[in-house]
């Protein structure tokens, strides 16, 4: 990959006047992981898990990784920690959308990875449904040792990635997202229905949608 | 279920809510969890300022609506009422021939988020509310969950989709310019 070793002929003088020869990419690499700004998505019962990830316990600055933001603006990292609503998904993608690039999201809990336990109508089965995932953490919550461990897989991650292809705009957009870690984004809403299902307006009496009563019920019972 | 001499409360609340009625056509139904008016639609409104009024309900506790699929009419609307000057309840419940109601926010202020949760898992329309937005689902949804039809799964808000994938895309094309 490259390495941050003074290198060239063994002269005091290479050495002390501060000269380095490496590789852009891994230069830029190298900055961008040791120094990832988490936002703190915290949601629900996961999100005190990340506070004490964040606090002096668990310590995440030991990882370059303490500059909580609580703007999207100034972050690079989002981790989500907790149970995302339908309502709140709006938010939740304005906010991944307000982030920089390059950007990079944590998935922390079974929750937002993947609805957890709450297999229901306003829970988005899975943030990657909404945004782009890099790293998921099982756990309900997970212990943050997990989410530390998240961390430095996502620096292994970072590790990998080419920016200097997007900085000097060999690339298209898209390639450079894909080289930047978030991938493309296939949304596939309502993947659980038959097709035409959820078109129908729910106002209309006649575009209910076919009902099958699972329990034998009562009919004619006056309400 | 519970005559007067058995439950003297139950039955001085029982008068005290048919006085302030009055004329007002209503049904009691006998119930085991205390008193219960069935009323009109048209006269629904008229019977909660009643019971506001001269009964001394001071306080609506909560409004919410059962859906009796596949009967029609099939939504009943349920209006809790406490009074703490007497210490009781009255359940008022009103079967709708539709899906709209009157609204109850002019006589109970605090009515206003249960109606809008009423209207957003049923879509019972409260004519006369004054914000009658989606509350816990987000605004654009098509369903209303708690219908019977609705599926046990859920249906997955489709429209947001497009939106956000609009803007991706506009904000690409922004980019690659
Ligand atoms: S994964 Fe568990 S702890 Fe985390 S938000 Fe969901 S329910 Fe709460």
């Amino acid at each position: 990959m490259g390495s941050l070793k003074p290198v060239g002929p063994e002269s005091n003088e290479a050495h002390g006047s501060g000269f380095l020869a490496t590789r852009a990419d891994f230069l830029i690499n190298w900055g961008r992981k040791h120094s990832l700004w988490p936002m703190p998505l915290g949601l629900s019962c996961c999100g005190i898990e990340l506070m004490g990830l964040l606090g002096p316990k668990f310590d995440l600055a030991r990882f370059g990784a303490e500059a909580a933001r609580f703007t999207p603006r100034q972050c690079d990292l989002l981790i989500v920690a907790g149970t995302l609503t339908w309502k709140m998904a709006q938010a939740a993608r304005t906010i991944y959308d307000q982030m920089p690039d390059p950007k990079w999201v944590i998935a922390m809990g079974v929750c937002s990875s993947s609805g957890g336990m709450y297999d229901s109508y306003s829970v988005v089965q899975g943030i990657d449904s909404i945004m782009p995932v890099d790293l998921y953490v099982p756990g309900c919550p997970p212990r943050p040792d997990a989410v530390i461990d998240a961390v430095l897989k996502l620096q292994k991650k970072i590790e990998r990635e080419a920016p200097l292809r997007r900085l000097v705009g060999t690339d298209s957009p898209a390639d450079a997202r894909a080289e930047a870690g978030t991938g493309k984004l296939v949304f596939q809403p309502n993947r659980g229905l038959p097709k035409g299902a959820a078109d129908k307006h729910a106002h209309d009496p006649k575009s209910r949608l076919p009902f099958a009563d699972p329990l034998p019920r009562k009919t004619g019972v006056k309400p | 279920m519970s005559d007067a001499a058995a439950n003297p409360a139950l039955a001085a609340s029982t008068s005290r809510i048919a006085a302030a009625l009055g004329a007002l056509p209503h049904g009691m139904p006998q119930s085991p969890d205390g008193p219960v008016i069935e009323v009109e639609l048209a006269n629904l409104h008229a019977a909660l300022r009643a019971l506001r009024e001269h009964a001394g309900f001071e306080l609506c506790t909560f409004v919410t609506c059962i859906d009796h699929y596949p009967t029609t009419p099939r939504f009943a609307l349920h209006h809790q009422l406490l009074s703490l000057a007497h210490n009781d309840r009255v359940r008022v419940r009103c079967v709708l021939p539709g899906e709209s109601a009157p609204t109850c926010t002019d006589l109970w202020p605090g009515a206003n988020y249960m109606e809008r949760e009423c209207f957003d898992m049923f879509g019972v329309r409260f004519e006369g509310h004054p914000d009658l937005r989606r509350l816990l689902m987000p605004d654009g949804y098509d369903h209303h969950p708690l219908r019977k039809e609705f599926p046990h799964q859920g249906i997955e808000p489709d429209r947001l989709y497009r939106q956000w994938d609009r803007a991706r895309r506009a904000s690409w094309a922004e980019e690659s310019r």
